[in-house]
């Protein structure tokens, strides 16, 4: 029975890896695709030719806001423009595409991963942060995207989660009571957008929404 | 082990009936129940696991998070004295491919060793009295989005495990390992040609559209079986005079069922299989072609049950559908099927073929938005046990009341990350009310009492011999009810919510003992105990919608609750008030003071 089992594995295995190709080829045709707009739209020094002195500087971002000694060692990082509206758009796209959305949920609420519609980032908030978190991976369960995806698609993933990460902060801390919080999310399947904490409805509490 | 002094497996017999006939703590007495010691597992994560105990010692593990994630503890049931733990070695990132919540929902004692299941597919034999690991196998690979949830069950010195993973694109397997060697004896795949999916000659489904070569190919388009998902993370029941086990299989992938037309065999299924071989006897597809993420993995209760005046040989299986499936368990046969809950999915179930009868107005479509679905996605009721007690002949369900909004999309699969395609807005059924647990009665195929709860109840349940069922809510009460009209009669408010499952045994001091573990969590619970943003309705494959008002109840916790009646003599496990420093082997409640957040 055992050696069914590797035989099947052995004949398993290439068909899958046939799949996964065939599955990021086009994640990588949509990648293409975006990059002449891509290109439009950004500043030459954000792009692939200066591409090797940005991830140069990437290496010395903390992933703390401890510093030893008073030190600042976070460097000056140059990205791409991230409130660009179009930019959020194609991220959005590639964030529901590269099946980003089967953990971080629709408009990142969060659920094998963590949320991404607070202002809440475990492994630090800033777009230089969120870039690598996604090309390199997080040990608690985030993959490694880097080896996959082309710099403008993780560039515009960042714009996107920037953008959808921009929850109302009435107060410093979070208050949850009975009586808050007080709005949520219209939810995805009634909106689609980059900006869903544009449209807010009260909170129904486990409810039926009207 | 038919001794009621111990309780080996989470589902206490290989009946599953989680029926004991312990009844020092009775329907008379249990008000004065008091909590006589509890321990902290560490992660403050969902909290399924049922504990065992087996010849006074306590067995429990924690969810798969923390330092030492999948930790087994072994304690005295009498003093909650620590005899050992054990940590299997952590793979972290593992915690990415489980779908909801890094839950285990318990441990297997056989023949002197606990048996584990980690959630990074290792299965473990640990030595019961030392804690000294046996052998430890892999079985899956976190890569191919696998993962392991399920309790294991030991038969005939086989340790039974399944794997997780439909939302992964998995292809869903049981395995039986060897209990003294750790090597694997055979394993069934749930989908694919059937040398893999194990069925031979032998093999006789009642229902004739379930006849024919490889339909677990046949049923798919082409190689859509080899990430069809169908994980077997549920209960696994046993029948030593048919010699035959029985479980079910969990959803096909992805969750968007335009692409994946055909019946999807043998995803959402019940099978029988010889232990010995692992060969199919038998075969139902209770969800066909499922919709809805309808897993059938919920289990099996195996009883002889008078029906026509004739006892036949059933199991009963609360549908994830909503229906109660009253099934002969020698052949496949639907008996009888009936709705226990708000369903607008199905209309029926046909006796004639075994097929539900859809209600085809609320087949999804992709980009359109369903309404009022009914049950949502975790069903009626999801895999939270039931328990069933031959004194009031009555079956104990914890379950769900809860309906969505869903909304198909296209998804591709990449290996290692969610495989879904759905967008899903839960919230409360009709009524309010989110969970209810009720008394059903399978012969009169009818509801006998039930009381509603504010959340689901996502425990198992336990009944006694006391007349007493145990169950446990979200918001922090473990309830004792009287099992023949479901007064409640004692409640406990716990330092976090309930979603394990009640067990009773006998310590080395002969008292009865209850145990239950307190930590919110599961799908459901998430929502509270991770970083989860209850604004956001769709988050949680969607259950965030049903729940976002929990984290105003209850946060995570980690707590091993062991309650007995107060001792009206003086025992050894008195607390010493002449020497303090001895009080910690006492039995004075100590609250919440193990809650560590």
């Amino acid at each position: 029975m055992r050696n069914t089992e590797t035989a099947v594995s052995l004949c398993v295995q290439p068909i899958i890896a046939k799949r996964v190709l065939a599955a990021l080829s086009a994640v990588l045709t949509l990648a293409m695709a975006m990059l002449p707009s891509q290109a439009q739209q950004s500043a030459p020094a954000a792009t692939s030719d200066s591409s090797a002195g940005l991830h140069g500087k990437l290496l010395q971002v903390p992933v703390t806001t401890l510093a030893p000694g008073g030190t600042n060692p976070r460097p000056t990082i140059k990205t791409p423009p991230l409130d660009d509206p179009a930019a959020a758009q194609r991220g959005m796209q590639a964030f529901n595409a590269l099946n980003c959305v089967g953990c971080h949920m629709a408009n990142g609420g969060g659920g094998m991963g963590p949320a991404l519609s607070n202002n809440f980032f475990i492994y630090g908030g800033e777009p230089e942060n969120i870039y690598l978190s996604i090309a390199q991976g997080r040990p608690n369960g985030m993959p490694v995207w880097g080896s996959m995806l082309p710099d403008p698609v993780i560039w515009d993933l960042v714009a996107y989660i920037t953008s959808i990460s921009k929850a109302p902060t009435p107060q410093w801390g979070t208050t949850v009571s009975a009586s808050s919080p007080q709005i949520q999310q219209v939810p995805a399947e009634d909106q689609q957008t980059a900006s869903p904490w544009d449209n807010t409805e009260s909170f129904t509490k486990g409810q039926k929404p009207d | 082990m038919k001794d009621d002094r111990q309780w080996p497996m989470a589902a206490k017999n290989y009946a599953n009936t989680r029926y004991s006939s312990l009844d020092q703590i009775n329907a008379g007495n249990v008000g004065q129940l008091k909590l006589a010691w509890s321990f902290s597992v560490g992660p403050a994560r969902g909290q399924e696991a049922a504990p065992l105990a087996v010849n006074g010692t306590v067995f429990v593990v924690a969810p798969y998070d923390g330092p030492n994630p999948n930790q087994v503890f072994a304690l005295d049931a009498v003093t909650g004295d620590l005899k050992w733990s054990y940590a299997p070695k952590p793979n972290i990132a593992a915690k990415g491919v489980a779908c909801c919540d890094v839950v285990n929902r318990g441990l297997a004692y056989d023949n002197g060793k606990i048996f584990l299941n980690t959630l990074d597919d290792y299965s473990v034999a640990i030595d019961a009295n030392t804690g000294k690991e046996l052998w430890h196998t892999k079985l899956g690979d976190i890569n191919q989005g696998e993962t392991v949830t399920m309790a294991p069950i030991v038969v005939k010195g086989k340790v039974l495990v399944g794997n997780s993973g439909g939302e992964m694109g998995v292809r869903g397997w049981l395995t039986a390992v060897d209990e003294t060697s750790g090597k694997i004896a055979w394993r069934a795949y749930s989908t694919g040609p059937d040398s893999e999916v194990l069925i031979g000659d032998d093999f006789n489904p009642h229902y004739g559209w379930l006849k024919g070569k490889d339909l677990g190919v046949k049923s798919w388009p082409p190689d859509k079986w080899q990430i069809g998902g169908a994980g077997v993370w549920g209960w696994i029941s046993y029948d030593p005079d048919l010699n035959l086990i029985y479980y079910g299989t969990a959803n096909p992938g992805a969750w968007n069922h335009e692409a994946r037309p055909g019946d999807n065999l043998w995803s959402s299924s019940l099978f029988a299989r010889d232990p010995d071989t692992g060969m199919a006897k038998w075969a139902y597809a209770v969800g066909p072609h499922d919709l809805w993420d309808y897993d059938e993995i919920n289990e099996n209760i195996l009883l002889d049950l008078p029906i026509n005046n004739q006892t036949r040989k059933v199991l009963v299986h609360p549908g994830r559908n909503g229906f109660m499936y009253v099934i002969d368990r020698a052949t496949g046969e639907v008996l009888s099927a009936d709705p226990f809950d708000t369903v607008n999915t199905i209309k029926s179930i046909d006796l004639k073929t075994g097929r539900p009868v859809l209600n085809d107005e609320l087949t999804p479509k992709l980009g359109k938005t369903v309404k009022d679905v009914c049950p949502a996605s975790p069903g009626a009721k999801d895999w939270q046990p039931a328990a069933w007690s031959p004194r009031t002949k009555l079956l104990y369900v914890p379950h769900q009341h809860i309906c969505m909004n869903f909304q198909t999309s296209e998804v591709g699969y990449i290996a290692g990350t969610p495989y879904v395609g759905a967008t899903v807005d839960m919230f409360a059924g009709p009524g309010g009310h989110r969970g209810e647990f009720m008394a059903w009665d399978p012969v009169a195929r009818k509801k006998v009492w039930s009381i509603t709860e504010n959340f689901p109840v996502w425990t198992g349940a336990l009944v006694t011999a006391g007349d007493l069922a145990f169950y446990g809510t979200m918001d922090r009460w473990f309830k004792a009810v009287d099992a023949k009209t479901g007064q409640v009669l004692w409640q406990f408010r716990a330092p976090s919510g309930f979603v394990g499952q009640p067990t009773t045994f006998i310590g080395n001091d002969g008292v009865q003992y209850v145990a239950m573990m307190s930590g919110v969590g599961g799908w459901p619970g998430v929502v509270a105990n991770a970083e989860i943003d209850p604004r956001v309705r769709n988050g949680a494959l969607g259950f965030t919608g049903a729940m976002q008002d929990l984290p105003a109840q209850t946060v995570g916790g980690n707590s091993l609750l062991v309650f007995a009646l107060p001792k009206t003599q003086g025992a050894a496990t008195q607390p010493n008030q002449t020497n303090p420093g001895a009080s910690n082997q006492g039995n004075a409640p100590t609250g919440q003071s193990n809650h560590a957040q």
